[in-house]
C-alpha cells in the first residue's frame, strides 16, 4: 500500500516533566501510568515529577456540558500553577482529553486574553495561587514518541511474529482530541497523525490503513456516560472494527485512553449481544495502550504492566511476540493472593462457559 | 527608435499580447520560463464548452506567432520586474519601456488537502491527471481496469480557509462538468458524480452543458462537500459526505475520485510587488488599478496585466484581456 | 439583533466557533452523530446563522442539541474555519442557563451527569473512580471489570500502594485541602451555582412530570429512558 504518514514534528521536551494523570487511565489502565513514570525514571533516566497536588482537569464534566468554560479553565490554571511551584515548565498530560482541555485552553487565552485574565484572577481567589503557563505542552504518547529510539534501543521484544519473521499488524487509534482541535498540537497532524505509527515502526510493526481509521471510537461523552444514549458508542465503535477486521490486525494501540477502554469493552458487549467477533479463532482483538506496548518491548511482565484489566486477552499476542509469561499468575492479587478469576466471556480466549449475560 | 515591450510569461495572454502589441507595430519581446510556449493551456486535452481540443487553439496562436515580428525567449525565468525593464534569472538586465505581466497562476497542490489522500492513495487523481489520461487516451484505475463509479470533487483549493485559498477559481465548476462527460462517454455505464457547493455556470453555452450533463448522460450531481476520503481493501476509495439537499450523512466507495483544483497564485506575484510597488490582493492575486476602466493596469505607470495574474479567468478571457492590455500598452507609449 | 443570538455571542466559544457557514455539509458528512442519529450538525449552525430568535429558542428546548458527541471531528475540516462543535457547546451551555434544557429528553440528562461525574469531581476531585463504574450500571464493562470492581483493593494497589490513601499515584485518595481548593473555585467561578441550577430546574420539571421532585426515580428514569429505542 502506497502510504505515508508524515513526519512534521512539534517540539517536545526531552527531561524534567511535570506528570498530569488520567482519569481514565488511572482507573482502567493504571500499570500503564505506572509503567510510563518506571520508564522514563528507570530505563531512560527522566525527571518525571508526580505530584499529589493536581486533580483531575474536569474536561469529561466539561464535554458533558456540566462545568462551565470559567470553572475548566480555573482549574487548568491551578494545575499549572503546581507545575510552577514544583519547579517545572514541561507539562505532561497522560489523557487526550486533558491534553485536548490543555491545549484549547492555552489557544483560547491567546486567542481572548480577557479569558486568562479572569483564570488567573479566579484561581488566585479560590486559592491564592499564581498562574504560570508551561513553556512545553505534550500529551505523554509525544514523550514516548519522542524517546522511541531509546526505547527500540533497549528492545527485549519487537513488534514482529517470531514464527513468520513477519512485522506484526497494527491498527493504531489517536481520540480525537489529540489532533482534531488543533493539528499542529499533534505529531503528524490531524489526517496521519504519526505519533504511535512512528513507535510501531521503530519498533518492527506496521500499521494498517483502514477506511474508518480517523472515525471517533465512540466515547462522545453523554452518549456513553448516560446509559439511554450508549447505543451510539457502541454503534460507532462497531463500525470501527468492522472497518479493520478484515485487514486482520494483531492489535490495536490507542492514543487515548478512552479509546482503548471502549475498544477493548464494546468487543464484549458486541460478542454478547450479536455474538460477532473481530480477532482471530473466533476472540477479541487485543487492545493495548501505548504504554503497555512500549513495556512488552523493553521485555516488562504483561502482568506488571496491568493488561490482565483488559477484558479481551492479549496472550495471543504475546505468543505472536514470543513473550513469557505465567498464565496462572494473571488474575492474582497482592503478593500472589487467590482472589477468584473473572468469568469467560465470548471475546476470551479461555472456555466459552459465558455465565455473565448482558441482555439480563 | 521604436520603443520595445516586454512580456513576462508566454500563455495564452501573454502570446496574445505580443501579437496584438506586435500588429500595431511595437516591438514585443515575448519571455517564457519554459522551454515551450503555451502556459497551462499546453497538455491540456478539450476546452469547454465547446469541446474544442486545446492544441487547435494553440497550433494557431503559435502560427500566427511564427508570422509575426515578435521575439521570443524560452527557458527564460523573470526574477524581478520594474517599469522600465526585467531582471532574469541569469542576472541579464532587459531593457523596456513598458512590461507586461502575464504570467499566470500556479496549480493548487492537491497533496495539502491531506483528507483526501492524493498522493498518498491509489485511485484519487487531479483534474490535470485526467487531461493528461485524455491525451494519452487511455482513463484507467491504477490496476489498469476501467472505472465503474467515479466521483468527482469541486472546490479543492478554492473556497477554502484552511488552506489560505478564500477565492472561487470560477473554471473549476464548468471543467468538472466537462470531464465528468468526458469520461461517462468513454465509460457509459459507470455512474458518475458530481460534489459540489454551488455549480458556477458563468459563461455562454455552459448552464446548457450542465443541462446536457444531467439529462442526457445522467451525470450525478450531490450537493455537498466530501469530508474524507478513505482507502479500502479492494484499492477503492471510500467517500464521506453530507448530500445536503436531503440533509443526510453517504457514505459510497468509488474506483475513482477526482480532485477539481483550484488556481492558486503565483509565488512570484509578491516579489514583482515588492520590487515595482504593485498592489497584491488578499488572495494574493496582483491587483489592477480598478475592476472596470483600469482592469489590465498596474497601480504603475508603464506595468500593465493580462490574464489569470490578476484573477482566475478561462481561455476565452485571457485573450480578450490581452487585446485590451495591449491597447492600453500603446495608448501608454504614446504618452511618455 | 436577538437576545438569545447576543446571549450566544458573550461565549466565546461560539464567537470562534461561527463565522458563517455557506451549507457545504463538510462537518455533518465526518459527523458521528448524524451517522447514527437523525442529526445534521450543518442544520443547527444553519439556523443560529439565521439569528431568528423562535427558531434558536426551539433549538434551545430540542433534543437535537443533545446527540453531538463532542469529537470535534467537523473542526478541522470546516473550509469556513467554524467549529459546529462549539456552537453546540455554546447553545448547551445556554440552554441550561436559561432552563430550556428540561424541555427535551436528551436535554434532562443533564441532571444524571451533574449527579454522576459532576458530584464526583467534587467528592474525590477526579471525573471517575472505579466505585463510580458499578457493574448493575454498567453491564458493558463485561466480567473483567465486574472482577476488577469486587477486588479493586488487591488489583490497584499492585500499581500504586497508596490506592485510596493521600500520596502520589494512580487513584489515590486527594487530599481536604486539594478538595476545598477544587470546590472554592467552582464557588467563585459559578460551577457550583450552575449545578445548582441543573437541579432547580430539573426539580421543578420533575414536578410537572408528576414525579416528588428530582428524586432518584427521575434520575433512574432520565439516566436510562430512550424513548427512541420504546417506539421501535
Amino acid at each position: 500500500m502506497n502510504r505515508n504518514w508524515k513526519e512534521y514534528q512539534k517540539e517536545i521536551a526531552d527531561d524534567h516533566y511535570y506528570y498530569a494523570r488520567s482519569c481514565i487511565r488511572q482507573n482502567f489502565f493504571p500499570g500503564s501510568e505506572k509503567a510510563f513514570l518506571d520508564i522514563m525514571r528507570n530505563d531512560l533516566n527522566r525527571d518525571c515529577f508526580d505530584d499529589p497536588l493536581h486533580t483531575s482537569c474536569t474536561g469529561i464534566g466539561y464535554h458533558a456540558d456540566i462545568v462551565p468554560l470559567d470553572t475548566i479553565m480555573a482549574v487548568v490554571a491551578r494545575q499549572f500553577a503546581l507545575m510552577g511551584e514544583a519547579g517545572y515548565e514541561n507539562f505532561i498530560s497522560s489523557c487526550i482529553t486533558s491534553f485536548g482541555i490543555y491545549t484549547e485552553i492555552l489557544a483560547t487565552w491567546e486567542e481572548f486574553p480577557e479569558t486568562e485574565e479572569r483564570a488567573r484572577e479566579n484561581l488566585y481567589k479560590a486559592t491564592g495561587r499564581t498562574l504560570v503557563k508551561p513553556r512545553n505542552l505534550a500529551h505523554t504518547s509525544d514523550i514516548v514518541f519522542h524517546h522511541r529510539e531509546a526505547i527500540a534501543a533497549r528492545a527485549r521484544h519487537r513488534l514482529v511474529n517470531v514464527l513468520t519473521g513477519e512485522p506484526l499488524r497494527v491498527v493504531e487509534h489517536i481520540g480525537c482530541h489529540y489532533a482534531k482541535i488543533f493539528p499542529k498540537s499533534g505529531v503528524g497532524g490531524s489526517e496521519f497523525p504519526y505519533v504511535l505509527a512512528g513507535m510501531v515502526e521503530s519498533w518492527g510493526g506496521q500499521c494498517v490503513d483502514y477506511p474508518e481509521r480517523r472515525h471517533c471510537c465512540g466515547f462522545g461523552f453523554r452518549n456513553y456516560l448516560v446509559q439511554a444514549n450508549r447505543g451510539y458508542s457502541v454503534a460507532n465503535t462497531q463500525k470501527k472494527l468492522e472497518s479493520m477486521a478484515p485487514y486482520k490486525p494483531d492489535f490495536i494501540v490507542a492514543n487515548c485512553p478512552g479509546c482503548a477502554m471502549f475498544l477493548d469493552k464494546w468487543q464484549y458487549t458486541i460478542a454478547e449481544m450479536e455474538g460477532t467477533t473481530y480477532g482471530e479463532n473466533g476472540h477479541g482483538i487485543p487492545v493495548l495502550t501505548y504504554e503497555e506496548m512500549a513495556g512488552l518491548v523493553l521485555g516488562y511482565d504483561p502482568w506488571a504492566l496491568g493488561m490482565q484489566m483488559h477484558q479481551v486477552d492479549v496472550e495471543p499476542l504475546l505468543d505472536k511476540m514470543g513473550i513469557e509469561y505465567d498464565p496462572a499468575a494473571k488474575y492474582l492479587g497482592m503478593n500472589g493472593k487467590y482472589i477468584g478469576q473473572p468469568a469467560s466471556a465470548i471475546v476470551n480466549c479461555g472456555s466459552q462457559d459465558t455465565i455473565y449475560n448482558i441482555k439480563q | 527608435m521604436a520603443k520595445r515591450v516586454i512580456i513576462v510569461g508566454g500563455g495564452v495572454a501573454g502570446i496574445q499580447t505580443a501579437l496584438t502589441l506586435s500588429r500595431r507595430g511595437v516591438p514585443a519581446l515575448l519571455l517564457e520560463r519554459e522551454s515551450e510556449l503555451g502556459g497551462k493551456l499546453t497538455g491540456w486535452h478539450k476546452l469547454f464548452p465547446s469541446f474544442t481540443p486545446a492544441h487547435e487553439v494553440l497550433d494557431e496562436l503559435r502560427h500566427r506567432l511564427n508570422e509575426s515580428d515578435v521575439e521570443v525567449r524560452t527557458q527564460c525565468e523573470v526574477r524581478h520586474v520594474e517599469r522600465n525593464g526585467v531582471t532574469l534569472a541569469s542576472g541579464e538586465r532587459l531593457a523596456a519601456d513598458a512590461v507586461v505581466v502575464t504570467t499566470g497562476f500556479t496549480l493548487f497542490d492537491a497533496r495539502v488537502k491531506e483528507e483526501y489522500g492524493y498522493g498518498i492513495y491509489d485511485n484519487v487523481y487531479t483534474t490535470v491527471d485526467i487531461e493528461r489520461m485524455l491525451n494519452e487516451g487511455r482513463v484507467a484505475m491504477r490496476d489498469g481496469s476501467a472505472p465503474r463509479r467515479i466521483a468527482f470533487l469541486h472546490c479543492v483549493g478554492s473556497r477554502d480557509e484552511k488552506v489560505c485559498q478564500h477565492h472561487c477559481s470560477k473554471v473549476c465548476c464548468i471543467t468538472g462538468v466537462k470531464q465528468a462527460m468526458e469520461l461517462k462517454t468513454m465509460f457509459p455505464d459507470a455512474d458518475v458524480f458530481n460534489f459540489y457547493m454551488d455549480i458556477r455556470m458563468f459563461g455562454p453555452g455552459y448552464e446548457e452543458m450542465y443541462r446536457d450533463a444531467q439529462q442526457r448522460l445522467n451525470i450525478h450531481f450531490v450537493r455537498g462537500r466530501i469530508s474524507e476520503a478513505s482507502p479500502t481493501l479492494e484499492g477503492r476509495v471510500q467517500i464521506k459526505a453530507e448530500d445536503t439537499l436531503t440533509g443526510r450523512p453517504l457514505k459510497m466507495s468509488v474506483d475513482m475520485l477526482i480532485l477539481i483544483i483550484g488556481m492558486r497564485s503565483n509565488a512570484s506575484n509578491a516579489v514583482f510587488a515588492a520590487d515595482a510597488g504593485l498592489q497584491c490582493q488578499p488572495s494574493g492575486f496582483l491587483a489592477p488599478r480598478d475592476q472596470f476602466l483600469h482592469n489590465t493596469e498596474s497601480g504603475v505607470g508603464g506595468i500593465f496585466y493580462a490574464g489569470t495574474v490578476t484573477a482566475p479567468k478561462n481561455i476565452g478571457e485571457s485573450l480578450s484581456e490581452a487585446v485590451v492590455a495591449a491597447d492600453r500598452v500603446v495608448e501608454y507609449l504614446k504618452r511618455v | 439583533m436577538g437576545k438569545y443570538f447576543d446571549m450566544l455571542m458573550e461565549d466565546v466559544r461560539f464567537r470562534e466557533g461561527l463565522k458563517s457557514c455557506m451549507n457545504c455539509g463538510i462537518c455533518t458528512g465526518v459527523c458521528p452523530a448524524a451517522e447514527f442519529y437523525d442529526y445534521d450538525p450543518r442544520q443547527i449552525v444553519s439556523i443560529v446563522q439565521t439569528r431568528d430568535e423562535e427558531q434558536i429558542e426551539r433549538l434551545l428546548k430540542s433534543d437535537t442539541i443533545w446527540f453531538c458527541g463532542e469529537c470535534m471531528s467537523c473542526r478541522p475540516r470546516c473550509p469556513r474555519g467554524n467549529t459546529p462543535g462549539y456552537v453546540i457547546q455554546a447553545l448547551r451551555t445556554l440552554s441550561q442557563k436559561l432552563g430550556f434544557f428540561v424541555e427535551s429528553e436528551k436535554g434532562r440528562q443533564q441532571l444524571a451527569l451533574k449527579r454522576t461525574i459532576g458530584e464526583n469531581i467534587l467528592r474525590t476531585g477526579y471525573c471517575i473512580v472505579p466505585k463510580l463504574v458499578a457493574p448493575a450500571l454498567h453491564p458493558e464493562q463485561g466480567p473483567v471489570w465486574e472482577w476488577i470492581y469486587r477486588n479493586d483493593r488487591e488489583i490497584y494497589c499492585q500499581f500504586n500502594p497508596t490506592y485510596g490513601q493521600e500520596g502520589p499515584g494512580a487513584v489515590r485518595r486527594i487530599d481536604e485541602d486539594t478538595l476545598q481548593e477544587m470546590h472554592r473555585i467552582f464557588e467563585v467561578t459559578g460551577g457550583r451555582a450552575f449545578f445548582d441550577r441543573i437541579e432547580e430546574c430539573s426539580d421543578r420539571k420533575a414536578r410537572e412530570m408528576g414525579y416528588d421532585g428530582a428524586d432518584q426515580r427521575y434520575f433512574m428514569d432520565v439516566f436510562t429512558r430512550n424513548s427512541q429505542n420504546n417506539d421501535e
